[in-house]
């Protein structure tokens, strides 16, 4: 429709530019009237023709504008062709517009209307994105700075009653009969509870749980919801989404959102927006959960593997000391034990050792072989026969892991212990004798559970009372440190050390060395260091062991 | 001549007709020892025809437990590709070593039996209750 009226001042040619521009065009005037308008915004504003009151076919946000500009452009008014700051926007129809207005010489206005619905809906979406993208980051940082199972499935809860739902649910797989459940409502804490219920009868639920095989989220019928999934004082559930939590080759759980009836059902994108999440969340539970795992397992080792407490037995003193590692995820290899003789007067079995390697496959080990020598003590009286046996049981064709061994049986005879010494390829026990003098043990063997044999050579001493037999770990002596630091502790000084231990107890002769070779390390790195003395006891006054004893000993 | 830089062991690697001679330098430890073990396996493999497989130790620092587990199985390994192992330039730390673990024999006679017999064969008589013979035989092994 091409204008032809004379008032408008606009020329044939063109009014017929504008009036095929595919943009809605309309001038009104200062009165308020519609003086002219093109094609497209006749299909706009049905019923626009020239002559109605501008405020009858626009909206009010447009009227408003024309007005306001009408009242600021009778003073100076802005030269023509300049452009007021900001475009007016406002709704019509369905569709979002900016408003440019153009005010002309004869003291009517050109509105020019720019479709900016698409443009509106991006910047929601970029929004959005943005949005998501900031949680999802947040979320990982917070999931992942905790590996504590408990809290990772609090934080899971929350985060999605926060942003995705108006209540969340994150369900862990469970061992036993009773499902650990956290609840969380949009603004509330985290609850945990354990509920006997069988996940199975929650479509979608069991397999979510079971992670096997890969299952979507899955819509239920809220009205099929049990009774323990919906929080008190949820009011009615209008929709309810059950997302699987993947994990690192384990199931981690499952995530249930709720929403209530009335409120907006979940779209498609907040679907897919809330696996993202589920994804994360999953990865940080299943890897607090193989943490927490793992470190069960290895508090199960070491508890099997801290060294008894040792006290004396049958008028022998036994005192020993273990200091594991400082590096805390390398379980110890260094172990000793001492078993009481079955019958009362025959000699208890002694055994330290030092398993190759570290961490848990060491740990393993050294369970192995302390069973093994348990198993063997009906053999104790033929410490190359117990030794050649645990060298049989050990080998491995996969492996060649050892241990290295003292074994010591001890007897009290009169005032003075009976030791029978064997040495497995570990440094040789050294002896303290009541000179002050410290004598090597003339005992010599192989290494255990590597070589197809393990010969040993046995050795028979006698400890007068006040004298002690001292076996040690390479932990001790191999200790680096000093005033100068990088320095090997080493056996003389354990030596020289241990001659000024003449006729100590036992228990203090252990505190000793454990504290020099302590001091000797400072605060710099060490390997486990385990100490045991045996000791004949000074015996200041009768003996009651058996008829052999001579009375009061005087040192 | 080929260089494989594992953390903290360097392995260099000399080869001649039926033997070569792998130079180790540094630490044979927990974190170092597979590095080897790896080395000298897919060596084996690699040469059928080999006859003398020589460990170089004068530049090893340290020697752990891992490391001397290495050392055995290498010793296992070789029996069984009927190669002879050579520790040679042995420092006194490992001298004292292997002396005290009684491995220095094992690791360091010629195995007198051929491939195809267990390692234990040619070791048959020391251990027929007769202590076993930790003497080293290496030069001035104990200090």
């Amino acid at each position: 429709m091409v204008s032809t009226q004379a008032q408008t001042g606009v020329g044939a040619q063109q009014a017929s530019l504008w009036g095929v521009a595919p943009y809605p065009v309309l001038v009104a005037d200062e009165q308020g009237r519609v003086v002219l308008h093109n094609d497209a915004a006749d299909v706009l504003l049905p019923g626009i023709r020239p002559g109605t009151p501008f405020a009858d076919v626009v909206p009010a946000w447009l009227s408003a504008a024309h007005d306001a500009l009408r009242a600021a452009g009778r003073t100076p008014g802005p030269p023509a062709g300049q452009e007021p700051d900001a475009p007016v926007t406002g709704v019509i129809g369905e569709r979002a517009f900016e408003a440019h207005p153009t005010p002309r010489d004869d003291g009517t206005v050109a509105w020019w209307l720019v479709d900016d619905t698409d443009h509106l809906l991006a910047q929601r979406a970029l929004r959005m994105e943005r949005k998501r993208t900031a949680f999802l980051s947040e979320a990982s940082s917070t999931l992942l700075s905790s590996l504590n199972l408990g809290r990772c499935m609090d934080v899971t809860a929350q985060l999605a009653a926060e942003h995705l739902a108006d209540a969340a649910l994150v369900i862990a797989p469970t061992h036993g009969r009773r499902l650990p459940v956290v609840t969380c409502l949009r603004g509330g804490t985290p609850v945990l509870a354990h509920e006997s219920v069988d996940p199975d009868e929650v479509p979608g639920l069991g397999e979510a749980l079971r992670g096997f095989p890969p299952v979507p989220s899955r819509w239920i019928d809220p009205s099929t919801a049990p009774v323990w999934m919906v929080p008190e004082g949820f009011g009615t559930v209008g929709s309810i989404v059950i997302t699987p939590l993947p994990g690192h080759g384990v199931p981690a759980g499952a995530l249930v959102l709720l929403r209530r009836s009335g409120g907006a059902a979940f779209t498609e994108s907040e679907e897919v927006f809330a696996r993202l999440f589920a994804a994360r969340a999953g990865a940080a539970m299943s890897a607090a959960r193989l943490y927490a795992e793992q470190t069960s397992i290895t508090e199960v080792l070491m508890r099997e593997l801290l060294p008894p407490s040792l006290h004396q037995i049958s008028g022998v003193d036994y005192a020993g000391g273990y200091r594991p590692s400082a590096d805390h995820e390398r379980v110890g290899g260094d172990f000793y034990d001492v078993h009481p003789a079955a019958v009362e007067g025959e000699a208890s079995l002694v055994a330290l050792g030092d398993v190759c390697g570290k961490g848990l496959e060491a740990a393993v080990l050294t369970g192995k072989i302390r069973n093994t020598l348990h198993a063997l003590l009906p053999l104790a009286d033929d410490h190359q026969r117990m030794i050649s046996l645990l060298n049989t049981a050990l080998l491995n064709s996969h492996h060649t892991r050892f241990v290295t061994l003292v074994l010591a049986s001890a007897v009290r005879e009169g005032n003075a212990v009976n030791l029978r010494l064997t040495s497995a390829g570990h440094l040789t026990p050294l002896i303290v004798r009541a000179s002050g003098a410290v004598e090597e043990a003339e005992t010599r063997g192989t290494l255990v559970g590597a070589m197809p044999e393990a010969p040993a050579r046995t050795t028979a001493l006698t400890l007068a009372p006040g004298e002690s037999c001292v076996l040690y770990t390479d932990g001790i002596t191999e200790a680096e440190g000093g005033p100068m630091g990088g320095a090997q502790f080493g056996e003389e000084r354990l030596k020289r050390i241990l001659s000024e231990c003449v006729g100590m107890p036992s228990e203090s002769i252990v505190e000793r060395v454990q504290m020099l070779a302590a001091q000797w390390v400072g605060k710099g790195r060490h390997d486990d260091m385990a100490v045991v003395v045996i000791s004949a006891p000074r015996t200041h006054h009768l003996s009651a062991v058996n008829g052999h004893t001579r009375g009061r000993f005087t040192a | 001549m080929t260089m494989l830089p594992p953390a903290h062991l360097r392995l260099t690697t000399v080869d001649t007709e039926d033997t070569v001679r792998i130079e180790l330098d540094g630490e044979l430890d927990y974190e170092t020892a597979d590095s080897l073990l790896t080395a000298v396996t897919d060596l084996l493999a690699a040469r059928p025809r080999l006859h003398n497989l020589h460990l170089h130790c004068a530049g090893l620092d340290n020697v752990d437990s891992m490391g001397l587990s290495v050392l055995l199985m290498i010793r296992r390994r070789t029996d069984q590709a009927g190669v002879r192992l050579h520790l040679d330039d042995r420092t006194t730390t490992l001298e004292r070593l292997l002396t005290i673990t009684g491995s220095l024999e094992y690791l360091t006679t010629s195995p007198t039996g051929t491939a195809n017999s267990s390692p234990g064969t040619g070791e048959d008589p020391r251990t027929s209750g007769e202590a076993m013979t930790a003497r080293p035989t290496g030069p001035d092994s104990t200090t």
